[in-house]
Formats: structure tokens, C-alpha cells, sequence
């Protein structure tokens, strides 16, 4: 547990075939989809009722 | 360094930068597409007289007043991420493009003021029609502007050109040699994305609505929206075949590393999610023929065989070349690289099935709007066709964001660190070549 939360840490790229590579490639997607659909749901929210 | 060489714990810097950018885009490529599609539509309501496109336009204006907001937030907040985590790259794209960056603030300015005004003036302007859908199409221009200038931009990270002398001046940096087919590419897709997320939208909202004249409005936007979505997705394969020409003519290496390198999976991803985009578009057209207002059993079948070959051709673009699918995870089977997957070549394998897939595409679009000509029974629609219409909004997103991610990750080339502008500045915001191009153009030309 502490190995991966040191791994977190250290810098790295995306394209580097390690383990931090992959999640920080995951994680990215995972941001990208969860703010897009958020902002689209807010903005679905505010205008419904017109 | 100006404020120090920052890194972002957890996700680092690279991550923060690619999802402020892609989810921008993800924004600004609806709002460019969806002004342009409500602008039509807002035309084509006042020829037709057909309330539909009006009701369309007016909702779709409104919707992306609204988002603008999102949309423009997150390019602000992309813009201060950059100048922090990346000052002296962004200083070197400033020296090179300052006026092209200008130019985009105000194009920018431009669409907001316009798209405001056209949504905001739609009444007072009942009674001069012409003139507020030149409002719609005038903001659309604008969007359209800024656009090509951050593409010239970013074609320019891909494929710089040494700029020798101030005749060469606009030609090797403005118009470097991948900056046209990549706006063909995003002018297409623009519409195209737009298109097939209007389409899941009502799909969605058709099996929500209880009421009946809701349910007709529905199915007939989500008609609407797949032939936007569709009819512009089958002019891509050659536009972006155009644009990997560029690529590897001018940056092979980057051409190699997404195409036959350790990244070749990205575009396996890309066909994947465009073959259900195609499948999921034939067949919801298939449906739809049953409820054309002149029965046409001819032209169903014919779908219905077009339908076949869709998905044969896009089995054919999925096939790897090899069976080393994602090194990066250790997805390798066999001996790697070095083992063959018949059929999986792309000569003459994948043109073969981007051209049959193109092919197939037009014909079944054809098909569609012969019977489209005599109108359909709207509010019938099965729940299967709309929820292939809300895979296709999925997917296309997906699709989105997988080229964001190619095309960015083409610059990897010997991946020690990666380059930010392709064979000139490194990922540590090194500049590694004589020559680059890192001072202001006027004064640097010739140097």
C-alpha cells in the first residue's frame, strides 16, 4: 500500500508502460467524463423548467 | 524558470492539462456544431414552414447559451493551467502564434456577443426571419474562426516547420502542413459529434415524454440528429486519411508511433467505437424505413443488405495488424510484433473496409432520405432505435476523446521525455534543436 501511494507521488508520464502510466491514464478519463457529464446535467437542471 | 518547474501530485501535470482540454472541447466542438445545425434548422423551419425546425432551433439556441458558460470556463481555467505548469512552453507559443492568439480572443468574443444576441432578439426579430438567421450562421462563422486559429496552433505542435525567410513566414507556421486537413477534420466533426449527440438526446428524452405530440417531436429529432451525425461521420475517413497523409510526410515518426508503434492501439480503439457509431446509425435507418408514409419494401431490403455490409467492413477496420495490442499493459500474445494476424494489414485490409464503410454509408444515407422525401410516421419508433441512438451519443463521445488522445500522444516519438512541439521542444520545456522556431516570427524569421 505504501509502495503504490509513493508511486502515486513520484513524477511520471502517461505513456510510460508502468503501473502509475495506466492509472493516470484511467484517471484522466474517468475526470474527463465525470466533469463533462456533470456540467452537461447541471446546465440540463437549470433549464427544464423554462 | 519564471515561477519553477510545478508538478501536480497524484495525476501530474500532463493528466491536468488533458482533461481541462479535452472536456473544453468536448464543449466547444457541440457549441460550434450545434449553432450551425440550429442555424439550418432554423432556415430550413422558415422555408418549410414545419414547426419542428423551429422548435428545434430555438431549443438548441437556448441550450447552448447556456452551456456556453461551461464551455468557456473550462478554456480559461486550460489557459492558467498551461501558463503555470508549462511557462516556458507557453512563452514559445506566444512568441511564434501571438497574433494568431489574438485573432482566436477575438473570434471568441465575437461568437458570444452573437450567439447572445440571436438567442436574445429570436422574438423581436419574428418578422425579419432572414436577417436572425444570418445572426445564427454569422455566430457559427465565428466559432468556426477561433477554431482554425487554435488549430493552426496545434497542427503546428505536430508538424513544425523551420521558418528561413519572411516570405516563408505564414506558409511554415500558420500554414504549416497539417493545419487544412486538420480543420477539414474538426469542421466535419464538429457537426457530426453535434449530431449524434442531438440524436441521443431524443432518444432519451422519447422514452421519457408521455405525451403524444412530445413523442413525434422526439423521434423526429432523432432522426434529424442522426443525418447530421451520420451523413457527416462518412466524409471522415477520407478527410482524416488526407490528414495521416500530412502526418507522415512531414512527422513520420509521430505517423509511426500511432499507427504501427507501441500507440497503434489507439486507432484500433477509434475503429471500434466508429464501427458501432455505423452499425448503431444503419441500423436505427433500417427501423425507421417500416414508417415511411409510402411504403418502400425495395428500399428496406436494400438497408437491410447495406446494413450487412457495414458491419463486414467494420470487422475488417477492427482486425490488428499483430498481436501486440497494448504493450503498455502487457496485452501481448504470440511473439508480439512479430506475429501476424491475417486480414489485419492495412493494405490492402483497412482501405478495403474504410472505403466499403464510406461506400455503404453514402448509399444507405441515400436510401434514407429518398423515403425521408415522403415523410414517416413520427411517435412510432421502437425503444431498441432509441437506445442505439443513445449509444451513438456514448460512443462518439468516446470517440472524442480517443483522437484528443492520438493525436496528442503521436509527439511521444522517443517517449524520453515526449516532445511539446514535435522535434523542437521537449516535455521538460527544453528546446533540443537549432532552429526552432521560439522567437516572435517577425523577428525571427530568417534566424
Amino acid at each position: 500500500m505504501m509502495d503504490l501511494a509513493l508511486m502515486l507521488l513520484q513524477q511520471g508520464t502517461t505513456a510510460n508502460p508502468a503501473p502509475i502510466g495506466v492509472f493516470r491514464f484511467f484517471a484522466a478519463f474517468v475526470l474527463i467524463v465525470t466533469i463533462y457529464s456533470s456540467f452537461l446535467g447541471f446546465t440540463y437542471w437549470i433549464s427544464k423548467d423554462e | 524558470m519564471p515561477i519553477g518547474n510545478l508538478d501536480v501530485p497524484v495525476i501530474g501535470k500532463n493528466v491536468v492539462i488533458a482533461v481541462l482540454v479535452q472536456t473544453h472541447i468536448l464543449f466547444a466542438a457541440f457549441i460550434i456544431g450545434a449553432v450551425l445545425i440550429a442555424a439550418t434548422s432554423e432556415y430550413l423551419g422558415m422555408v418549410t414552414k414545419q414547426n419542428n425546425y423551429e422548435r428545434f432551433a430555438r431549443s438548441l439556441a437556448r441550450f447552448v447559451v447556456l452551456l456556453f458558460a461551461s464551455g468557456a470556463a473550462l478554456a480559461i481555467t486550460f489557459v492558467l493551467a498551461l501558463v503555470t505548469l508549462f511557462p516556458v512552453f507557453f512563452s514559445i507559443l506566444q512568441n511564434v502564434f501571438f497574433w494568431v492568439f489574438l485573432v482566436e480572443a477575438f473570434m471568441f468574443l465575437g461568437q458570444i456577443i452573437i450567439v447572445y444576441a440571436w438567442y436574445n432578439v429570436w422574438d423581436k426579430l419574428a418578422y425579419r426571419k432572414s436577417l436572425h438567421v444570418v445572426f445564427g450562421f454569422i455566430a457559427g462563422f465565428f466559432g468556426l474562426m477561433a477554431m482554425t486559429m487554435i488549430d493552426a496552433v496545434a497542427s503546428f505542435m505536430l508538424t513544425p516547420a523551420e521558418v528561413t525567410s519572411e516570405a516563408s513566414l505564414v506558409a511554415r507556421s500558420f500554414l504549416n502542413q497539417t493545419m487544412v486537413p486538420l480543420n477539414m477534420h474538426r469542421f466535419v466533426g464538429n457537426f457530426s459529434y453535434a449530431g449524434f449527440l442531438i440524436a441521443g438526446w431524443a432518444g432519451w428524452r422519447y422514452l421519457r415524454t408521455t405525451r403524444e405530440d412530445d413523442r413525434e417531436y422526439y423521434d423526429w429529432m432523432g432522426h434529424f440528429g442522426l443525418l447530421w451525425g451520420f451523413g457527416f461521420l462518412i466524409m471522415q475517413p477520407i478527410i482524416g486519411y488526407g490528414y495521416l497523409k500530412g502526418i507522415r510526410e512531414s512527422a513520420p515518426d509521430a505517423f509511426n508511433t500511432i499507427m504501427l508503434g507501441s500507440k497503434a492501439w489507439v486507432f484500433n480503439l477509434l475503429v471500434l467505437w466508429i464501427a458501432v457509431l455505423s452499425i448503431a446509425s444503419t441500423a436505427y435507418f433500417v427501423h425507421k424505413l417500416r414508417f415511411a408514409v409510402k411504403p418502400m419494401e425495395t428500399l428496406r431490403k436494400l438497408a437491410v443488405g447495406a446494413l450487412g455490409f457495414t458491419a463486414l467492413f467494420t470487422v475488417l477496420n477492427i482486425i490488428p495488424a499483430n498481436a501486440n495490442l497494448v504493450p503498455q499493459i502487457g496485452l501481448v500474445f504470440g511473439q508480439g510484433e512479430d506475429t501476424q494476424i491475417p486480414l489485419g494489414s492495412m493494405y490492402p485490409w483497412k482501405y478495403i473496409g474504410l472505403i466499403g464503410l464510406m461506400l455503404t454509408g453514402f448509399f444507405i444515407v441515400a436510401l434514407y432520405l429518398r423515403a425521408s422525401a415522403t415523410g414517416f410516421h413520427w411517435g412510432r419508433a421502437s425503444r431498441w432505435s432509441q437506445y442505439a441512438l443513445m449509444a451513438c451519443a456514448f460512443f462518439v463521445v468516446l470517440t472524442m476523446i480517443t483522437m484528443g488522445y492520438t493525436r496528442e500522444t503521436a509527439r511521444r516519438v522517443d517517449n524520453n521525455p515526449a516532445y511539446l512541439i514535435n522535434g523542437c521542444v521537449k516535455l521538460d520545456q527544453q528546446i533540443v534543436k537549432e532552429g526552432c522556431p521560439a522567437t516572435p516570427i517577425i523577428e525571427g524569421a530568417g534566424e
